[in-house]
């Protein structure tokens, strides 16, 4: 995406505060990962985004991942992460399904 | 590799598991008992035969759970040393796919850490297998590790 110009903001004027594209590593795991083609993907947003969002963007283009919905906890930088959390840039996200080791 | 505390191991591994080697690496003088673990692969599922199973994990996130599961133990249980290993890959009909190995003073403690790693590993270490069958393949039925909910919104002051 090309990058609009930066308007060179004077000292103290009144500029709104630019919103700051977020660039996520997005992982997918077992089934998931089956269903989605990929073990990794890398996303960007223009704006403020949550792991409920981002599942929602995969959930629309492999309409299938909705039944899995469910049945799937996601995690942020390797800890469990309810889904209303915000990501920052550089987030680590992934997918994943009921764990079975052992 | 990171030396954890207590000495303890936690890896996941892609060649057997070396069980003997993890058993030595437990026990100590000042010991008493040492109970392990040893998970393999079942020739059946759901009465079906079972061709193979093919592990895999979210790695990093894997060995930091593991890691956590050890803190836990020597928290909860008097125990001296820990070691938990998962191998991951295709795995045939009878090869470990993981060992734990927990050393103590006195057995009870050993028992009971070495129950709680392996219950606690079951529902929180994000590693599945796939299970191979004559006619096709599934994913194994799996426990949803348990996940925060929400956020925690901030109390207001009471």
């Amino acid at each position: 995406m090309p990058l609009a110009p930066s308007r060179s903001a004077g000292y103290n004027s009144p500029v709104p505060p630019v919103s700051q594209t977020i660039r996520v590593t997005v992982l997918f795991f077992g089934r998931l990962k089956e269903l989605t083609g990929h073990a990794e993907d890398s996303v960007e947003f223009a704006d403020a985004v949550t792991i409920e969002q981002l599942f929602a963007l995969y959930a629309a283009r492999h309409p299938e991942l909705t039944k899995y919905r469910s049945s799937v906890v996601a995690s942020r930088n390797q800890e469990f992460a309810p889904w209303d959390t915000p990501l920052r840039s550089g987030d680590e996200v992934a997918f994943l399904p009921p764990v079975s080791g052992g | 590799m990171a030396t954890l505390p207590h000495d303890d191991i936690c890896q996941l591994v892609r060649e057997p598991i070396d069980m003997a080697a993890l058993v030595r690496h437990v026990r100590a003088p000042e010991d008493g008992a040492t109970v392990t673990f040893d998970g393999f692969v079942r020739n059946q599922s759901h009465n079906r035969p079972t061709l193979y199973l093919d592990y895999e994990a979210y790695e990093s996130m894997a060995l930091a759970k593991m890691r956590e599961i050890g803190a836990q133990l020597h928290e909860k249980y008097r125990i001296h040393r820990l070691a938990m290993v998962h191998r991951l890959g295709r795995l045939e009909i009878g090869e470990t796919s993981v060992f734990i190995a927990v050393s103590a003073p006195h057995r009870a403690a050993a028992f009971d850490a070495c129950r709680f790693a392996i219950d606690t590993l079951k529902r929180t270490v994000p590693i599945w297998k796939k299970e191979y069958f004559e006619d096709g393949a599934v994913w194994a039925d799996g426990e949803l590790p348990p996940a925060p909910a929400a956020t925690p919104r901030a109390n207001p002051a009471s």
